[in-house]
């Protein structure tokens, strides 16, 4: 419905009703037990902004060492811990929790039309778990001073106890398992609410092309956990247990490890670039004032990317001496998987070009990431070629890929995520101008940092090297990677300076500064606890460019329909067809998600430091916990 | 169990559900839940077979070839506590309490025995092999130990829902009886996956 | 001789349309690595696995799955011709998941071709 109508005096009432069922404590308390989506990710955003904030720090010690040859700024064994560290807390810690745990929390329900989460408790669960992973990793490696410095990908044997002794690894090893759980339990969290909690009306395929991008995300995560998981449990029984998975001289294959680990590796990926996408289709309707063209082949794209993505993992095993016929599998798929997102390139820019855009911060962040996606991309397609990628491998190309697709690719739309979505969650505007200016210094930041790398890997450069020698060529290409650097790290500043600023000093925005086409702009700035006063019904993807429907929902908010203002309520609908199904009471504020969490992460602090007897008392402790979780039950729904 | 009579909406594409259509939202959970630890299964049979097409010998000299009759029946004897898991689901979902708590109760007892006979096969098995001594060691102990977790997993759940159904039926606690129903199954699945892989080292 | 034709509901074909393709050519995949794996490890020589023979049958399979579910999507499109992808369920969901798949189908096609043609071909063990 529009915001700015007036309301009859009945409609208000109910309207009070839903702030004072919905409503949660202040302060500190409320922030606890919050079980509301936005809360949490609001949360989720501010601890991945501070994990960013770690691996950025990592970023530039490494690049700083690396400005000269033969430079003294970092040991050798310092230089390792931190490659790993970054690679580590950028991926598990930053990047997929910012993007699933802040963006996807706060926007699936509000796209939906639904007042949270399918499961409000497990969610709060999930961001408490996220915090415990890491503060057990980083307290960790503070604590003891020893962090893995067997890159982020650890590979065996250099994983296993005779190569790195100490606690290192092991903190690795158990803390991304700790971490997993968080990711699987919100995974398993937005599949549900994706498929049971639309409005009525929004069938599969009137469903906007983010959620289409967190569905494939969610099922990614599901199915690609498990493997590392594995791949983890494997390595501490090795370590810890002396059992034989990866040594050949027992049996075992340190290409096990390698297969398993980019079983998941390879789908993360996919994780890491697909709510990006989603972002990206979000932002590019709003701007250029159409619908994206070829609405379903998008859709589609987005299911597709996730589902090959797990066909092509030993493409990161080309150089390990696999029969060609093994490899042949992964180079056709490695090839073919480029072309869902081609899909999606074309009709991003040809939304544009057909539509009337209107290149405000966001929109030029994406046209940021378009660029950087299309480069990343053909090196990633000349990467499918067996021959070319045998030649490449460990080189400084890789590295160029990786960074042009995670950074270019993933991180340009976080930004422009952040701009376009700011009024919605602050009801304030930021400032364009300043935002424009910050988006070219960042554009022009990371092609310094990333372009050079591709020139310099061609040229012999290898990865994971702590220093070069000088006279080889590749002086003055590190050195302006670390000057991009520098400069990137400024642009990252102004967007966040811009940020914080405008959320005390910006314009008021409205609820719908940009004309947005889906539902979190029919609703206030910031959205209310309750996020709708009427579950809203729908058409068409493009819900808030449907005026007739808002205006039906306007009158059933005065007719009292599907108002829900008897109790804590919202909606479940059919998979498919997203007919109404029943109300559904759900939980409010809870102090069990984040007592189960701690009693999880104290089962881990003390794996690690192998005190089986007190891990297993916590274990009782988190199934009791689990217990009292479920002890009160939701109202029985009335007999028709 | 239907919608209440402040939702009377005639949506644009006709009239809408009445009583519940759709999967509960609890059951959807347990459902990807199960799809996930069955990727983890998944994972470690590929494992299983990885190890064994790359090692020239397999079981390794010295390790004896498990035994086919004890753990082939123990299987069976699981997987038939799909039959009573199945009475307890739909009984739920038909309101008839006496009958659940009964399905629950006898299946709880077989498994609870599965469980514990596993346990000391497990022990013997260790007994003449140990993980310490061979990749074939390591992942046979390893698949045996992943199952036993799950079904050890799968009695604390019973436990629970017996304790909730001592107390009456709600539509909360039938959910949850058919979830915990669909979990066994994929675990009584899993108990005859698990022996096939054990016990194909004799082919 | 009579032929007897099933009578597949739209709703089937839609699906199947959809992840006929994916499905099959994940089989093959999966099967078809697991075969090298199987054929070229130090456990497998004893097993007389013929690489070629199962690469064949898995390939013709997948082929057939794939252009069976490319007609299934064709067929639910044209069946869906009248309504718009974003139109009322069920028909227009259909309509949307059917030009979705009838793309989709083509780059399984791709992949399947790709993978199988290599590895009738390639000589079985030999290292990349």
């Amino acid at each position: 419905m529009a915001v700015d109508v007036e309301l009859s005096p009945p409609a208000i009432a109910r309207i009070r009703r839903l702030e004072r069922i919905w409503e949660e404590p202040r302060g500190v308390l409320g922030w606890l037990t919050t079980t509301d989506h936005k809360r949490i990710g609001l949360l989720y955003f501010f601890t991945t902004l501070a994990f960013f904030g770690a691996g950025g720090i990592e970023a530039m010690l490494i690049r700083t060492q690396l400005a000269v040859p033969n430079a003294k700024v970092l040991d050798p064994n310092a230089y390792d811990e931190l490659f790993t560290l970054h690679g580590v807390t950028m991926i598990f810690f930053f990047i997929i929790p910012m993007t699933v745990g802040a963006f996807g929390n706060y926007l699936v329900p509000l796209m939906l039309g639904a007042r949270d989460m399918a499961f409000p408790r497990l969610n709060a669960f999930s961001y408490w778990l996220f915090l415990g992973s890491g503060v057990l990793l980083y307290g960790g490696f503070a604590a003891s001073s020893q962090a893995p410095a067997c890159g982020w990908f650890c590979y065996a044997p250099l994983n296993t106890a005779g190569y790195s002794p100490g606690h290192g690894v092991d903190f690795y090893a158990l803390g991304l398992i700790f971490n997993g759980i968080s990711s699987t339990v919100a995974a398993i969290n937005f599949i549900v609410t994706i498929f049971k909690l639309r409005a009525p009306g929004m069938s599969l395929n009137r469903l906007p092309l983010f959620n289409y991008a967190m569905l494939a995300v969610s099922f990614s995560l599901l199915f690609a956990l498990p493997p590392l998981t594995i791949d983890l449990v494997f390595l501490e029984l090795q370590r810890k247990l002396g059992f034989h998975f990866f040594d050949v001289a027992h049996g075992g294959d340190p290409l096990l490890w390698q297969h398993l680990f980019w079983l998941f590796g390879h789908p993360e990926v996919y994780i890491i670039v697909l709510p990006a996408f989603g972002i990206a289709t979000s932002i590019i309707p709003t701007f250029a004032k159409r619908r994206m063209l070829a609405f379903p082949l998008v859709a589609l794209a987005e299911l597709l990317v996730a589902f090959i993505g797990f066909g092509v993992w030993a493409h990161h095993m080309f150089a390990t001496g696999l029969a060609t016929t093994t490899l042949v599998f992964f180079a056709a798929a490695s090839m073919m998987v480029v072309v869902p997102s081609t899909i999606q390139i074309f009709a991003w820019l040809f939304t544009v070009v057909t539509g009337r855009p209107e290149f405000r911060a966001p929109l030029l962040f994406i046209g940021g990431f378009i660029v950087f996606f299309v480069i990343g991309g053909i090196t990633g397609i000349m990467f499918a070629a067996i021959p070319f990628d045998q030649q490449t491998t460990d080189t400084y190309f890789v590295v160029a890929h990786f960074h042009f697709i995670i950074f270019g690719a993933a991180v340009f739309p976080l930004f422009g995520g952040m701009y376009y979505w700011f009024p919605k969650v602050t009801g304030r505007m930021y400032h364009e101008r300043w935002a424009q200016a910050s988006f070219w210094v960042t554009f022009v930041g990371t092609a310094l940092t990333f372009f050079p790398m591709h020139i310099v890997g061609l040229l012999g450069m290898p990865r994971r090297v702590y220093t070069y020698p000088s006279g080889v060529g590749w002086d003055s290409y590190n050195l302006s990677e670390t000057v991009g650097a520098y400069i990137l790290t400024g642009g990252l500043l102004m967007i966040f300076a811009n940020l914080a600023w405008s959320r005390f000093r910006g314009p008021v925005a409205g609820a719908d500064p940009f004309h947005g086409g889906t539902l979190e702009w029919t609703t206030t700035s910031p959205p209310p606890p309750y996020n709708f006063p009427v579950i809203p019904e729908v058409t068409s993807p493009y819900p808030n460019w449907d005026p007739p429907d808002r205006e039906r929902d306007r009158r059933r908010l005065e007719r009292g329909q599907l108002v829900l203002d008897a109790g804590h309520e919202t909606t479940a609908s059919t998979v498919r067809d997203g007919l109404l199904d029943e109300i559904l009471e759900m939980p409010s504020e809870s102090w069990w998600p984040l007592v189960t969490a701690a009693c999880i992460t104290a089962i881990f602090a003390f794996l690690l430091t192998s005190h089986f007897a007190i891990a297993g008392i916590f274990a009782l402790t988190a199934a009791l916990a689990v217990v009292g979780w479920h002890w009160r039950e939701p109202e029985e729904p009335e007999p028709a | 169990m239907s919608t209440p009579s402040n939702t009377v909406l005639q949506s644009p594409t006709g009239p809408v559900a009445t009583g519940r259509v759709a999967k509960p939202n609890g059951l959807w959970g347990m459902l990807l839940f199960v799809a996930t630890e069955a990727t983890l299964f998944g994972t470690i049979f590929g494992t299983y077979y990885y190890l064994r097409f790359t090692n020239a010998e397999w079981p390794p000299a010295g390790v004896p070839l498990p035994s086919v009759a004890v753990p082939l029946l123990l299987a069976f004897v699981l997987a038939a506590t799909s039959a009573p898991m199945a009475v307890l689901s739909r009984a739920a979902q038909a309101g008839e309490l006496a009958r659940a708590r009964a399905a629950l109760v006898a299946a709880m007892v077989v498994q609870a025995g599965f469980f514990a006979m596993q346990v000391n096969l497990f022990e013997d098995d260790l007994a003449k092999f140990q993980p310490q001594g061979s990749s074939y060691g390591s992942i046979y102990f390893t698949m045996l130990g992943a199952h036993q977790a799950h079904v050890a997993v799968g009695l604390l759940l019973d436990v629970w829902l017996l304790g909730k159904l001592a107390r009456g039926l709600t539509s909360y606690r039938v959910v949850a009886a058919q979830s915990i129903a669909f979990y066994w199954h994929f675990v009584n699945l899993l108990a005859l996956l698990v022996v096939g892989a054990q016990l194909s080292v004799r082919v | 001789m009579r032929l007897w034709r099933p009578r597949l509901s739209a709703e089937f074909l839609q699906w199947f349309g959809l992840g006929g393709a994916a499905l099959v050519w994940a089989a093959q995949h999966v099967i078809g690595f697991g075969a090298t794996i199987a054929r070229c490890g130090a456990g497998g020589a004893r097993f007389g696995i013929d690489l070629h023979t199962w690469e064949l049958a898995t390939f013709t399979t997948a082929l057939l799955f794939v252009v069976a579910a490319e007609a299934a999507a064709v067929v639910t499109v044209l069946r869906t011709r009248g309504v718009a992808y974003d139109g009322p369920p069920p028909e227009g969901r259909r309509h949307f998941f059917a030009l979705a798949a009838l793309v989709g189908n083509l780059l399984f096609l791709v992949v399947v071709l790709l993978s199988g043609l290599s590895t009738i071909t390639f000589d079985p063990c030999r290292q990349a």
